[in-house]
């Protein structure tokens, strides 16, 4: 049973904020992907975690222990956790070869209740009591063979990292890190050192050893696919605020904001400017790409004043958060890209609650002859699984994916119609979810 | 806020709980512990000599003048501005000549020597600079030939003793006629008399302090020539820069941090360097400290006083620099290759050139000190002039009986004297002990601090331990020496011991942190994570991977120490080590034998340096060649 709980946890460095009170429930045998663009606090927050940082304020509990309380002035160094931790860089050491990487920190394990079972796994269990010993040389093989084993890097014990490939220096960090069996793993970019081939791969493999293993993943990456295909929950960080902490799917479909919108999806969702209001029958109809007048069709019931009146309470309420140090890294509402085929100058009015924002991800952009909007292809790539085009709507460029070898010829004219109910809408004004929905073209 | 939630706990409860999480950190604990230590054996000195221009000495003018030596109960506990206020504004009365001059305290004990120091000071800085820098660019961007064979000779006026050159000069351009004493080779050989300022002053001595202190100018700023990336130049060129516009407006800019780094370090050595100006006979802070009378003994230390506000002056200036916006010394390339500069037929000329020069810097003191212990009376060349071999003897290096004929005053050879080899014991014990502490305190700062880099504490203890690395030598010295009298130790080992160790840790702290910083944090967290204890992280991890620039932090401190003399001179009798033998030897006239022990120091050096460079692969010059 490996829960982690964070608690209000921030750290900053004078009035810089790298994390941002955040409040976190990581699940026993969870895979949860700590996401966000670089220098978002999500390093941080792992290595907080793992107590190789220590935060400024906050508590952190790992399996019941109150591993850090800023109040209790409750500090547990790293090495007395029992966590694994896998680098970026791997941080393998360069004097010791692959075997002695693997073993060392068995070697030095000293403790009552140990036992290696048949599997070569190590059982620890200090309160069956006994002396306290080390393992012996035969013990620690057992684990070194088993552990290497998972990875498949036998062959290469002997040698120093310097002698490997980037991908086995990788299986070798990853053996060091489950030999001594740590009940969380936590991993800071893991694959991102890797060619493109070899991080599939490996991905794959992380996949099937959070399986086998049954412990906690913590991950950290940049790599919004990675997230998405390995998580079982994605933690978003933006800014040292964290934005939303959902199931893959649900981060993909209901984006919070439209930072996470932008954020997550490749090829990135479309974002259609949109301005009109609520109808009786709780559509909105709203005029977008400047001459279409088009019908919102929400997938669920929704009051925008009620919406509006809580999502302004929340706003204030975390403005007024109060704070040891005013935050120099300020959080600035997210400038969502609309693309455009040259540049327009900004609108100058000041907006209002009857300007929406309407994302359409690329798969719902279906191209067809009854389609009610017209456009031209702008350019087109096929990969030969699919085809992502961007297509020109007067001045703006909306990107779809279209399955199949499907050629298209630039300049060519197509029409285009919204699919699906996959639509989502957000507030101008503030950026957040509003709902999913359809979008109909009058 | 969701504090109620917490479970609180007292106020003391929390303070110990966060100072026990501070404390059990080893790298905290140990920063600690050395900022104290440092705190005191760095600063406790210099105040001592603060408050000795302050203090009554017994017998001296300040006691007479304020006429209470009289009054012994006295002594220690009353303070007295005398001294400052005679320096500054008596005048005295000397004869110059047959006329009887009267001329102020200051100009003669202060303004003379303070403006010499400053002057010599700048002159070697600009000689190194130029010397070394061009040699620098020589060997590193040019197709120089021989560069293997010039760049580690040119390394040699450093690892040789302050004085080698200094004694050169004089056994080259001195003349019984000009300067008095014994005819130098240049006289015996071509019979060429030198002008008296050739010979003595501020000319000889700013040439030999440049070229000793070359070899940092050229380690420094070769070391980013050899490290900038090429690609900067590259991109110049193909924008179609003319070569001379790439060199002013690219790379010397980006070198510019190097020189200011050999400025700052070459003036304030100058400044302290007391052989040099003692032999070449010219009045500086450092040689009037020395040469003044002992009832001034409270002026000298004003004098030490003086040296030590250049020492903070560079240190504040250093400070400014290297915090800078524009500190681009880490600019340091991916592109492997630059192309080398092709000098044409110009590469004999300049590889010709600094052969000969060099073979002058390095290789010939050595043959000359040789020589000196093999001539029957100093500066006798008879068996050059008329080769006749007859004209040698083996005399200084094998008398074995104790006689008085002979011009042995009554000492054996070099090789049976048994008090040049008890000397010859004391440095090689000062230098193991100084090499050790230094280097382990050192290796333990720089680990120390790269562990803590947002740390104030860590960044005061950083620049504590480099304090004395500004510091002209004879300042540390008079340091130690007015507060060993003070406690006693005076003439013990434990005194040099410890003035070594303090001016000597930053060499090993230094060349440390620059590799501490380089090894990524996370393969030591690799190891905590693990629970490895932390001297195990230290001997099995830390050390293995960093101990080329660990080495050279304890051979640098190690190699210094054997040949320091200006920093020991003060603090002991003249037996104690054999630096202080030398000035022995030399003042009762037995020249042979300060040249024989001169050319043991240097072969043992050299050898030294050898050995450990080819075991370890660390080397003097990778040690000097760092930034704070």
């Amino acid at each position: 049973m490996a829960r982690i709980e964070l608690t209000h946890v921030t750290k900053r460095w004078g009035g810089f904020y790298a994390v941002d009170d955040l409040s976190l429930l990581i699940d026993d045998n969870a895979f949860v992907t700590l996401l966000g663009p670089s220098g978002c606090g999500k390093t941080t927050t792992l290595r907080m975690i793992a107590g190789l940082e220590t935060p400024t304020t906050g508590k952190i509990v790992i399996d019941g222990v109150t591993v850090f309380d800023s109040d209790a002035g409750i500090n547990i160094p790293p090495n007395k956790r029992r966590v694994g931790f896998l680098f970026q860089n791997y941080a393998l050491w360069p004097n010791m070869t692959v075997y002695q990487n693997i073993s060392f920190g068995l070697s030095n394990i000293n403790e009552a209740g140990l036992s290696v079972n048949e599997n070569g796994e190590l059982i620890r269990n200090p309160s069956a009591g006994g002396e306290a010993r080390k393992l012996t040389k035969e013990e620690i093989d057992k684990i070194v063979a088993r552990v290497s084993a998972i990875v498949k890097i036998q062959p290469f014990m002997d040698r120093y990292p310097g002698e490997l490939s980037g991908g086995q220096q990788q299986r070798v960090a990853i053996a060091r890190t489950l030999a001594p069996g740590p009940r969380v793993l936590f991993m800071d970019e893991p694959l991102s050192n890797l060619d493109a081939k070899l991080r599939l791969e490996m991905r794959s493999e992380l996949q099937r050893l959070h399986l086998s293993t049954g412990s906690t993943f913590v991950y950290v990456t940049h790599d919004q696919m990675e997230a998405m295909t390995l998580a079982t929950r994605i933690c978003l960080i933006n800014n040292g605020v964290l934005q939303q902490y959902d199931e893959p799917l649900t981060v993909y479909n209901r984006p919070n904001n439209t930072f996470i919108a932008d954020f997550v999806g490749n090829p990135a969702i479309n974002f259609i400017n949109a301005r009109g209001t609520q109808q009786g029958d709780g559509s909105f109809s709203v005029k977008i790409l400047d001459s279409y007048e088009a019908k919102f069709v929400p997938t669920e019931k929704i009051n925008v004043a009620e919406w509006y009146s809580s999502a302004e309470k929340e706003i204030a309420e975390f403005e007024a958060k109060e704070r040891p140090a005013e935050k120099i890294n300020k959080d600035l509402p997210f400038n969502y890209p609309v693309a455009t085929v040259s540049d327009t100058e900004k609108e100058q009015r000041e907006l209002d609650r009857e300007d929406w924002v309407i994302g359409v991800r690329p798969e719902f952009i279906r191209i067809s002859d009854d389609g009610p909007i017209e456009g031209e292809i702008f350019s087109a790539m096929p990969t030969g699984m699919e085809t992502t085009v961007r297509i020109r709507v007067g001045n703006y460029l909306l990107t779809g994916v279209v399955f199949g070898g499907v050629l298209y010829k630039i300049g060519q004219k197509i029409r285009l119609s919204f699919a699906g109910n996959g639509a989502v809408l957000f507030s101008r004004v503030n950026g957040r979810f509003v709902c999913c929905g359809r979008v109909d073209i009058a | 806020m969701a504090n109620e939630t917490y479970n609180r706990v007292s106020g003391f409860r929390r303070t110990w709980n966060r100072f026990h999480t501070y404390i059990t950190k080893p790298q905290n604990a140990i920063l600690l512990a050395l900022g104290i230590i440092l705190t005191v054996t760095t600063l406790f000195p210099m105040y001592t000599i603060v408050r000795d221009t302050v203090r009554l000495h017994p017998g001296s003018i300040d006691s007479q003048g304020t006429a209470l030596e009289s009054q012994t109960e006295v002594m220690g506990k009353t303070l007295t501005t005398y001294n400052w206020k005679n320096l500054f504004t008596a005048k005295i009365t000397t004869r110059v000549g047959r006329e009887r001059v009267t001329r102020s305290v200051a100009s003669i004990y202060l303004w003379t020597p303070l403006i010499n120091s400053v002057l010599i000071s700048i002159f070697a800085c600009f000689g190194a600079i130029l010397y070394g820098g061009v040699f620098a660019y020589l060997v590193t961007r040019t197709n120089l030939k021989f560069k293997k064979y010039l760049s580690s000779i040119f390394i040699f006026p450093y690892i040789m003793p302050q004085w080698t050159l200094a004694v050169m000069w004089q056994n080259l351009f001195n003349s019984n006629a000009v300067t008095g004493g014994n005819d130098g080779l240049f006289v015996a050989l071509f019979n060429v008399f030198m002008p008296k300022w050739w010979c003595e002053g501020i000319f000889p001595v700013s040439v030999v302090l440049a070229i000793h202190y070359a070899p940092f100018a050229y380690i420094l700023i070769g070391g980013i020539f050899r490290n900038m990336d090429a690609n900067l130049e590259e991109a110049a060129t193909i924008l179609d820069t003319p070569r001379w516009k790439t060199f002013f407006r690219i790379t010397l800019p980006l070198v510019k941090p190097a020189i200011l780094s050999t400025v700052l370090l070459v003036f304030s050595s100058a400044m302290g360097s007391y052989p040099i100006p003692h032999y070449l006979k010219l009045s500086t802070l450092s040689t009037q400290y020395v040469g003044m009378s002992s009832n001034r003994a409270g002026q000298a230390s004003i004098l030490a006083v003086i040296m030590m506000l250049f020492g903070f002056l560079i240190l504040i200036v250093n400070q400014r620099i290297t915090s800078g916006r524009k500190n681009f010394t880490t600019v340091t390339g991916k592109s492997g290759q630059s192309s080398l500069v092709n000098l044409g037929a110009a590469k004999y000329v300049f590889s010709f050139m600094f052969v000969i020069f060099t073979l002058f810097t390095g290789i010939m003191p050595i043959v000359l000190f040789a020589v000196e212990t093999f001539l029957p009376n100093p500066g006798d060349y008879s068996f050059l002039t008329y080769g006749i071999a007859g004209h040698t003897t083996t005399k200084w290096w094998l008398t074995a009986e104790n006689v008085t004929e002979n011009g042995m005053y009554g000492q054996k050879g070099i090789l049976y004297n048994s008090d040049i080899w008890r000397a010859f014991g004391g440095t090689f014990f000062v230098a193991v002990c100084c090499a050790l502490l230094a280097g382990t305190i050192g290796t333990l700062i720089g680990y120390c601090v790269s562990k803590n880099r947002r740390s104030k504490w860590a960044s005061y203890v950083n620049n504590m331990a480099f304090l004395p690395y500004l510091m002209p030598s004879l300042a540390v010295g008079v340091a130690f020496f007015v507060f060993g009298s003070g406690v006693g130790i005076y003439n013990t080992f434990l005194l040099l011991v410890l003035a070594g160790t303090v001016k000597y840790i930053p060499f090993a702290s230094r060349s440390a942190l620059n590799s501490m910083m380089q090894l990524s944090g996370e393969i030591e967290e690799a190891a905590i994570i693990q629970d490895i204890p932390w001297w195990k992280r230290m001997t099995q991890i830390i050390i293995p991977i960093q101990k080329t620039s660990i080495i050279s932090g304890f051979l640098l401190p190690f190699m210094t120490c054997l040949r320091e003399l200006t920093l020991f001179m003060l603090l002991c009798g003249q037996g104690k080590i054999i630096t202080t033998m030398l000035g022995y030897f030399d003042e009762m006239g037995l020249y042979a034998f300060s040249s024989g022990i001169n050319l043991i120091l240097i072969i043992l050096i050299l050898v030294f340096n050898t050995i450990v460079n080819k075991l370890t692969g660390a080397s003097i010059d990778s040690g000097i060649g760092g930034r704070s």
